[in-house]
Formats: structure tokens, sequence, C-alpha cells
């Protein structure tokens, strides 16, 4: 066998495993394009040694113990410091600048994975003096993911990277005032989370939960089908107060999405778009 | 032509790979019945993007696809940095930000693999020069799937351990050298 090797999933076994997930743990995974779904039950189906679906299937009926660790494992975690760092310079110069005059913030990271995200607003805001207005919510399907968010530690490996994508959106500024090196980690200042809920939620079987200046889902909606896409960005869009802003991934994009026509682009490449009025 | 009637010709090739390629493109005869899918593995946070280095190409559109892009003939799709490109039954490319393979995001065998797991009607496959193994794999399954495949030939490819981890596994349609590689596109079209 080679290392590379991946099983075939065949679509009655995916069937077997939609139906499971939705009546036992109420989660719907049959909107997620299949090509990365069916890499990742193959993966998960390798790390367990597990012959084929069906093995997996049972298990997931038998032992709901696994559950959360499996959700864990079949989503994408992938994200990190100002990613994207033109995007973040668009949000820093084009949307903030809307809200100067405002009393209160509210900002909803929808897919916040393991916190990297919202700790880069959480310093935009700082470094443009707004943190103390802002209220910052973090939502993901994946609740280990949101524990790591929580404690805002990461491998110090990805230290460069992180202090050159700050530098990129604020190049005074200095990875060591947010964060310091502890026991080989890269431990962020709790006092950037001060404002900051963290919460499990799906976007997929979940309704809309308040209204926000700024909505960032960025890097979900690709796992997403067309006709998914298009549910999930109608509650994002229902989430924004008019005016409000939304961005999503850089490679994304709101083609498939009615929604779209209730927002006008700020910075069409950099996603970043405002609701009417 | 739109969706799974286009014809898909997948490129995979990482370094000693980039130059050939662009030459290719340049001569490579407009042809509206097919998309190539170019994967090819570059640096990160690359100073110039793909798109600019390839430069104008005749008649061809070129271009790094947003997600869930429908597939059209006379279309070049660049795999984009930093993501995995796939090809999905319903006619259209993903992207995924899934971990890295054989330290690649693109990865030539993600790309592979999808479209044997699409059942994509028609396509075919040409790997290149390249400092690892990526892509072997994926060949590999195409060639199972009965897809038409071609490998660059080691002698001829500037780093030879791509093309060479590919014939370790299977016997390719071809083994060609890179100045055939219009030709046997063309081959690959035309069965
Ligand atoms: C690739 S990460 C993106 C992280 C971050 N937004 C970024 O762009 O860097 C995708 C996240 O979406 C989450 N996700 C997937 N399906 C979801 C759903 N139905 N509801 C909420 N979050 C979901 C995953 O758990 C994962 O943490």
């Amino acid at each position: 066998m080679f290392p590379e090797t991946l099983p075939e999933i065949a679509d009655s076994d995916l069937e077997q495993f939609f139906q499971i997930m939705l009546t036992q743990y109420g989660y719907d995974f049959r909107g997620y394009a299949p090509a990365s779904l069916k890499r990742r039950l193959g993966t998960v189906l390798k790390r367990y040694g597990l012959a084929d679906m069906r093995t997996l299937n049972q298990r997931l009926l038998t032992q709901p113990d696994y559950c959360e660790r499996f959700i864990n494992e079949i989503t994408v975690s992938t994200t990190e410091l100002f990613r994207d760092p033109s995007a973040w310079i668009a949000l820093k110069t084009q949307a903030l600048p809307l809200f100067l005059s405002m009393p209160q913030l509210r900002i909803w990271h929808a897919g916040a994975s393991t916190g990297e995200e919202v700790l880069s607003m959480a310093i935009l805001l700082t470094e443009m003096g707004l943190y103390d207005r802002a209220q910052l919510i973090a939502t993901d399907i994946d609740k280990r993911s949101l524990n790591q968010a929580q404690k805002a530690t990461y491998p110090l490996r990805n230290r460069a990277l992180y202090e050159q994508n700050l530098k990129t959106v604020f190049p005074l500024s200095s990875l060591d005032k947010y964060a310091r090196e502890e026991e080989g980690q890269l431990v962020f200042r709790q006092e950037l989370l001060r404002n900051v809920l963290y919460l499990q939620h799906n976007l997929v079987s979940e309704g809309v939960f308040g209204l926000f200046e700024i909505v960032l889902c960025r890097n979900v909606l690709i796992y997403f089908t067309p006709e998914l896409q298009d549910r999930v960005v109608m509650k994002l869009v229902d989430s924004l107060v008019p005016g409000g802003v939304l961005m999503i991934g850089t490679k994304e994009s709101l083609f498939w999405c009615s929604a779209a026509k209730r927002l006008v682009a700020i910075n069409e490449s950099e996603r970043l778009y405002r609701r009417r009025q | 032509m739109k969706g799974r009637e286009v014809f898909l010709w997948v490129v995979g090739g990482s370094a000693g790979s980039f130059t050939p390629v662009r030459n290719y493109l340049h001569q490579m005869p407009y042809r509206q019945e097919m998309a190539i899918l170019l994967c090819l593995h570059r640096m990160r946070n690359p100073r110039i993007s793909m798109i600019e280095a390839l430069g104008r190409v005749p008649e061809w559109r070129v271009l790094e696809p947003d997600d869930k892009t429908f597939v059209e003939g006379g279309f070049v799709y660049v795999a984009p940095a930093d993501y995995h490109l796939l090809v999905e039954k319903e006619g259209y490319l993903s992207l995924a930000v899934d971990e890295p393979v054989h330290f690649s995001r693109p990865s030539i065998d993600v790309l592979l693999q999808s479209v044997v797991q699409a059942q994509w009607p028609r396509a075919g496959a040409a790997l290149l020069s390249g400092a690892n193994r990526d892509g072997a794999y994926g060949m590999y399954l195409f060639h199972k799937a009965g897809y038409f495949t071609a490998v660059q030939d080691p002698a001829d490819a500037e780093i030879a351990t791509m093309p060479e981890a590919a014939l370790a596994l299977f016997e390719p349609k071809v083994r060609f050298p890179i100045s055939q590689l219009v030709e046997v596109t063309l081959q690959a079209l035309s069965l």
C-alpha cells in the first residue's frame, strides 16, 4: 500500500453516513461538497485502520462519545493569524472606518476554527483604538477547535509567519506586543480575549442569533455545495445590520448566492461587501 | 462547451516544470472542447502571481478559479497557491485548505483523485519534472480508471524524482520529452 492511498467511498455508504449523523446527532452533512468530504472520510478510515465506511458508520452508531472527536477530524481547521494580509488591510482601511463613530461594534466570526482569525480582529481593533467598544462572537461547529481558540496558544513554529503577516498589515507593530513564548508555545495575551465569546454553532442547521455590524465567514463556504452556500449566505446577510459589512474567503464567490442582491461590494477582489441600507 | 462534456487535461509538475509549461501554453492550439487544469507546486506568497508569470496566452482564457467555478472548455485553470483544487461530479471546481499532501498545496494527487472519484467522462493527465513524489499515485489511479496518462521521460526532466515515482507504479500510455507535450495533448484529446 502506498502512503497516499485513500479508500474509495461509494455514494450508498455516504447516504447511510448522512442519515446517522442527522438522526443520531443532528449534524447535516448532505450539503458538503462531495470531493473534499470523501477525502476527509477516507483519511479518518485510514487513521483508525477501518476497512470501509460501513465500519465507520457502525462506530458512529454505537459510540456516541466518539462523535465530538469525529467532528474535529472531519472538519478542516486550517487557519492563521492575518491570513491573506491584503484582505485585512482592506478591512482596516475600507471597512472599520465606517464604524468609527458607532457606540458599539458587534462582530461575528462564523467558522472561527482555532481562533487565529478572532485574534487578528482583536489586534486590528486594538491598534485602531476600537477594542473597548467591540463585542466579538466566535462560533464553530467543532467544539475542540473552539476549546483551542480559548487557550489562544499555538505552536511556536507559526511565529515567523504570524509576525510577517502582522507586519504586512501593521508595519510598525510587533507580535511581542500581543504574545509571548511560554514552554515552547506561542501564547497570546488573555487581554485580547476579554470581549470575545466562544459558542458552538452550526451554520447549516441553526438559525441567525443576533445582529452584527461585521460578519466574517472565511474559508467555510468552500466546503459547501452551491445550494448550501446560497442558504448559508442568506443567514449571514440576515445577521447584518443595514450597512453592515460581510467578508468571505479570498477565493470564495457569491456567484451562486441569491443574497448577493442584498449586498454591494466595498472591495470585490478582497471579498468585502456591505449590506444595502 | 461546459461541465461534464468538457475534456479535462491535467498537467502536474513541480521544480523544473514552470518554464516548459509556459512555453507549452503559448504553443498549444486553442480547443473549445477542452479545459487545462494546471497544478504546479510553488512558493507560498510568491512575489508575482502565476497568472502574471504565465503571460498572455493566445486565445485560451487563463485564470485561477474561484471556488465552485463551473468548468468550461477553452479555459486554463491554474490551481491557486495554498489551496487544493478538486473536480466535482456536478461539473464545477472546488477549492479546499485541507492539510498539504507531500508538503504540497495544491497537490497533484488530490486533483487527480478527485477527477477519478467524480467519474468524469473524458480526461487525461501529464506529469512533468519535479522534486517530490506528489502526483505519482494519482497518475496510477488515473491509469487504473482507464484515462490517458503521459509521463515525462525522466532523462528529459530537469528533476526526475516525480516522473520516476510515477513510472515505478505503472506504465503510462506514453513517455515523452517535454518538447512533445503539445502533440501528446492532442493525441489524448483525439482518443
Ligand atoms: C478552514 S477553517 C476557516 C478558519 C478561518 N475562518 C479562516 O479563514 O482562517 C473552516 C472552519 O469551518 C468550520 N465549519 C465547518 N462546517 C461548519 C458548520 N456547518 N457550521 C459552523 N462551522 C463550520 C470548521 O469546523 C472549521 O473550523
